[in-house]
């Protein structure tokens, strides 16, 4: 039996895509030590719960969990009830929520502890064309644990608390979609990129009464060249990372989102996904290549590649141990 | 007696054997044509009556399975084999302990009950504003780990980790079990299940069972991919070295061997290299001369070749000569006007003649029946004339030699000389075939003939000499 201590001394690296599996990888070697099977359908989206036990993969209509303490290849809980694919997956940070965004345009909050399914929450969007929701590409949860912050399809962010049925719109840029949004672990800054490849940077504060974030426009710049796919703030909100269609991932300091690295492989096709380390010093990404690789921040070089996908490797997910 | 063709016995075979292991889903769709009439007959206290003749002798075996003897075990004498397969099979199979959870939409009348725990679940976290001064540096575990293998050497292999077909569930993959003929004895009956992709080449297999091995036993110290060669091999993990190495070029899906053995090859293949050999720097002088003699060289390598190439034909031909061998030719029948198609088949020991059944009887006037004469009654056979692509040869026979077949030659001949007559008279047959063809009879006949030397040839050489100096004297005089 394992004990939560030496859980907490897992590093785990997990990928999934098209090729309807989900491997998890020694990230030193580059080994994949073992594989899961994610038979009816892609996988949308990876998430790791914060205590390492479970692994969530979003995709059509279901979220399926993972033991990663057992070896077993099959899925040991599936939350349904979602019409459409589900694009977007995370947890609070004591994992006794999961929420989820799907292109039903729905957000779901799920209760993992408790036994009453019921106590559970939802938001919907504004509709899209015609009477149906528009769909959501991405949700963040800001650190306060209360407020999600949602992109669909339409270029509209909301801002959501979660236990209210009341929220905030925001909309930075017409005929557009938002691919991804990210705020940075010190609660200052969110990032949002969206199919143009332009992101939209904005100061957060928390100024009202009753804890309500206010957001300010900070900066806007064209990250990429074709649509971006995910922006992802480094644990220590030094850095964000862009990735593109256009077969880049780059890297933005916060301070005036300079460019710092350009992280480019010929071949490597889109990249999908990106993961930092704990110390911002490395960062995962995932491509259509069929490969998940590890890059060094400092110097923007390669230093392993993950293969054994046979499709693109569309999610990532990473836990990592902090050493003090 | 139940027999295999016995169908009540080969459903409550498949029924009670395969069933339990079934993965393919086949027993299920064999089942589904399962009328009532059958199902009875398994419920039925006299199992497997021939479904013509039901009288027969019952069987010993009475639930049909080999795999599943329960009744003999238990002692339980009840029909119900099937269900107790169903369950066994239930449990082989062990359904995925997976827990559903269906979104339900939030009841509207329990919201205030709700709005409580909402409260509790959701609860506001404060954010500690950074810390610049104190700012403790922090290190990830990755970093440790990339750090203390910096200089991990890269698994050779590495590449091959793309053909891992473990986990895959809609392209099509195949299984093996690779014995591994270099560990020690008592490790190597094991085999390394593997599993890749059905579109991998045998030399992909090879390196992804390496690299599976290379991350099992990292103290063996392995070497490129080429050389190691995959071999047919039987289940308890003897290599069958009766067969070569499975072409390393060749897609796995091509085999249909599930088990294999790794070997080490002494010596690595040569690699067959496609490069332009290198050109000998020289003056354009000297290369021309070297040219020339190296072309004149080649010129002779080719000619001895050549010569030794016809010598071989040639000895090819004398050794196939005595073999039987049919030819299509027409016999020239100078009297009647037309050619008559036969078969001439010509061995060590005879010469036949067979006619073809001409398609227009009318032509047909005279009856050609098939004839043999032994090859000690053939004297001589040559080339007479060539006109266009048809080549005409005669092959002379002795009629008194040939016994029963030259008593109705229907063939007189017109070679009659007087000189011979006191010996066995000769006759002789005129054909026509196409010039390559009546070439190769010719030779292939003399060539027999060189062999043996009969005493009607003898005779028919010395009478031929004899003509020879009476000459047309001889001619005149007869006519």
């Amino acid at each position: 039996m394992v004990t939560d201590g030496q859980d907490n001394e897992q590093i785990i690296l997990a990928t999934g895509g098209y090729d309807h599996t989900i491997k998890l990888w020694q990230t030193h070697t580059g080994m994949c030590h073992r594989t899961m099977q994610h038979s009816e359908s892609q996988v949308n989206a990876l998430e790791i719960t914060p205590d390492k036990k479970l692994l969530a993969a979003a995709s059509y209509q279901h979220i399926n969990m993972y033991d990663l303490l057992s070896n077993n290849p099959n899925s040991i809980v599936n939350y349904e009830g979602t019409s459409k694919n589900v694009t977007c997956v995370g947890f609070n940070d004591d994992g006794r929520l999961m929420y989820s965004g799907g292109e039903d345009g729905r957000v779901r909050i799920w209760d993992l502890r408790s036994k009453n399914i019921n106590c559970s929450n939802t938001f919907e969007t504004l509709p899209g064309s015609g009477s149906s929701l528009s769909p959501i590409n991405c949700a963040a949860l800001h650190p306060n644990q209360i407020e999600l912050f949602l992109g669909d399809q339409n270029g509209i962010i909301y801002r959501w608390d979660v236990r209210t049925p009341l929220n905030q719109q925001f909309i930075p840029e017409n005929d557009v979609t938002i691919l991804d949004i990210d705020i940075s672990p010190d609660g200052t800054q969110m990032a949002s990129v969206n199919n143009k490849g332009n992101a939209y940077i904005w100061n957060l504060s928390s100024t009202d009464i009753d804890g309500k974030t206010s957001l300010q426009p900070r900066h806007k710049f064209t990250a990429h060249k074709r649509a971006a796919l995910k922006c992802k703030y480094s644990p220590d909100s030094c850095f964000l990372i862009t990735t593109s269609a256009d077969q880049t991932a780059k890297i933005w300091d916060t301070e005036d989102y300079n460019l710092q690295k350009e992280l480019k492989q010929d071949s490597q096709r889109w990249v999908w996904d990106a993961a930092w380390s704990a110390d911002s010093q490395y960062v995962f990404t995932a491509s259509s290549d069929s490969c998940a690789k590890l890059w060094n921040v400092s110097k923007g070089t390669m230093e392993r590649e993950y293969a054994g996908h046979q499709k693109a490797v569309t999610a990532l997910a990473f836990r990592d141990t902090v050493i003090n | 007696m139940a027999l295999y063709d016995n169908k009540y016995w080969l459903l409550s075979h498949i029924r009670n054997s395969f069933i339990s292991t079934d993965d393919t889903g086949m027993c299920e769709v064999v089942m589904v044509g399962e009328s009532k009439q059958v199902k009875e007959k398994f419920f039925s206290q006299e199992p497997f009556a021939d479904p013509d003749e039901s009288d027969e002798e019952e069987d010993d075996d009475e639930t049909g399975s080999y795999d599943l003897q329960m009744d003999a075990y238990f002692g339980i004498r009840d029909r119900g084999a099937t269900s107790r397969a169903e369950k066994l099979e239930n449990n082989t199979k062990k359904p995925p302990k997976m827990k559903h959870i269906k979104w339900e939409p939030r009841n509207n009348s329990t919201e205030d009950n709700d709005n409580g725990s909402i409260n509790d679940l959701f609860v506001k976290k404060e954010i500690k504003p950074p810390d610049k001064t104190n700012k403790k540096v922090v290190k990830s575990g990755l970093s440790a780990l990339i750090e203390k293998f910096t200089h991990l050497p890269l698994n050779p292999y590495m590449e091959f980790a793309k053909f891992d077909g473990s986990g895959q569930v809609n392209i099509p993959t195949r299984k093996y079990r690779i014995f591994l003929t270099m560990l020690p004895e008592e490790q190597r009956h094991y085999p390394l299940p593997i599993v890749c992709i059905a579109t991998a080449k045998i030399q992909d297999l090879v390196g992804l069972t390496l690299l599976k091995f290379s991350t099992n036993h990292s103290d063996f110290v392995l070497k490129p991919v080429a050389n190691y060669g995959l071999y047919i091999t039987e289940e308890d993990g003897e290599v069958d070295s009766d067969f070569p190495n499975l072409d390393p070029k060749e897609c796995v899906a091509k085999f249909g061997f599930n088990c294999l053995g790794l070997v080490e090859h002494k010596d690595p293949p040569k690699m067959v290299s496609f490069d332009t050999p290198e050109e000998i720097p020289s003056s354009p002088d000297s290369s021309g001369g070297k040219k020339r003699t190296t072309s004149s060289s080649k010129a002779e390598e080719t000619k001895q070749i050549k010569n030794d190439k016809e010598i071989m034909d040639g000895h090819n031909r004398a050794m196939e000569a005595p073999l039987y061998k049919s030819y299509r030719v027409h016999i020239v029948n100078k009297l009647r006007w037309w050619n008559m198609e036969v078969h001439l088949g010509i061995s060590s020991d005879k010469i036949e003649i067979d006619p073809i059944a001409q398609k227009n009887t009318k032509l047909q006037l005279v009856k050609q029946s098939p004839m043999s004469h032994p090859m000690d009654t053939i004297a001589f056979c040559e080339e007479l004339e060539t006109r266009g692509n048809k080549t005409t040869f005669v092959v002379v026979y002795a009629a008194g030699f040939g016994g029963k077949s030259s008593e109705r030659n229907p063939y007189p001949s017109s070679f009659n000389m007087p000189s011979l007559q006191t010996s066995p008279s000769f006759k002789h047959y005129d054909f026509e075939a196409e010039k390559d063809i009546a070439e190769e009879i010719v030779s292939k006949i003399n060539l027999i003939l060189n062999l043996r030397t009969s005493p009607c040839r003898r005779e028919y050489l010395a009478a031929k000499e004899r003509k020879h100096f009476m000459k047309r004297k001889s001619f005149r005089s007869l006519k």
